[in-house]
């Protein structure tokens, strides 16, 4: 079977994004409310230009916006496509639960523990 | 402004995606390991409540593969593979993750009318410690970078599972 190759999509460009501590600490910063790039550049001790890289790579990921003003041109974090990646893990977490719990009751039936139920801490 | 929203900060600080869950078992550890590394008895629990899991053929090494059947009250087959990437008894299993088709290619979520288009390979990370004879299992989840989803479809799974054919047949 052959597996087509398509191009990136949605997730993997915010998980590639999520990827670097530097792009993480400028998302961090942003929780807290839009910045101009000169302020998220400084705790990061990284030049202007190197910055800006790192912008649009969270850009193309839809992670943050710029405003459109010339001058003062803040970032805002975007929480759309975290929510995206949250209700993806979701759909793991839910498999895990179930498991888990089978798990759980397997344990006890091969100890011979088979009545005991309830919850585990 | 503040944006406090949706959980957000708590998603930027990681270093990936991911789910922890913690769980604990009123088992010894050992006991733990066992059904989490032996065929015979993942087949007794892999899947959520109603499922079955009809096929769990692993080759338990570092580098080792294993494609996993679990099939859905209604019948339904969804096949997962991935490779051990660390095995440390009893303590510690560390395996990549992804959905395949019954001969372990990787294929996307909406192979099994899931979102997602594209292969998309997890980490998932096991943890047991033991206390006083119970144990407590801590599971990661987490998403890999997309750097290492290029190397997945490039890793010639065929061959890997090939080699796990062989290596059942051996100990058989």
């Amino acid at each position: 079977m052959v597996v087509q190759q398509t191009r990136p999509d949605r997730l993997d460009l915010i998980f590639a994004a999520l990827a670097d501590p530097s792009r993480r600490a400028m998302l961090a910063r942003l929780a807290s409310g839009e910045a101009p790039v000169k302020e998220l550049a400084e705790p990061l001790r990284m030049s202007l230009p190197a910055v800006t890289k790192h912008l649009k790579v969270l850009e193309r990921a839809g992670l943050i916006t710029r405003g459109r003003r010339a001058q003062w041109r803040p970032c805002r974090l975007e929480a759309a496509p975290l929510k995206e990646v949250a209700d993806w893990l979701e759909r793991y977490r839910s498999f895990w639960e179930g498991s888990l719990d089978r798990l759980d009751g397997y344990l006890q039936q091969l100890q011979g523990k088979e009545g005991k139920h309830g919850p585990q801490g | 402004m503040a944006r406090k929203d949706s959980g957000a900060p708590e998603i930027a600080a990681q270093s990936t995606p991911k789910i922890v869950l913690t769980r604990t078992f009123d088992a010894p550890r050992a006991l733990v390991w066992k059904a989490w590394t032996r065929p015979e008895q993942l087949m007794r629990w892999w899947g959520p409540r109603g499922f079955t899991a009809p096929v769990c053929k692993l080759d338990l090494r570092v580098g080792g593969s294993y494609l996993f059947c679990m099939r859905s009250p209604d019948g339904k087959d969804y096949w997962s593979a991935g490779v051990y990437r660390e095995l440390v008894e009893p303590e510690r299993i560390v395996y990549t993750d992804f959905f395949a088709d019954e001969h372990g290619n990787p294929v996307p979520a909406s192979f099994y009318g899931l979102e997602g288009n594209q292969l998309q390979e997890m980490l998932v990370t096991i943890t047991l410690e033991e206390h006083q004879g119970r144990t407590r299992l801590t599971l990661e989840h987490a998403g890999l970078p997309a750097g290492e989803h290029s190397r997945l479809a490039a890793e010639g799974w065929n061959s890997s599972l090939d080699k796990l054919a062989e290596a059942l047949q051996r100990t058989r």
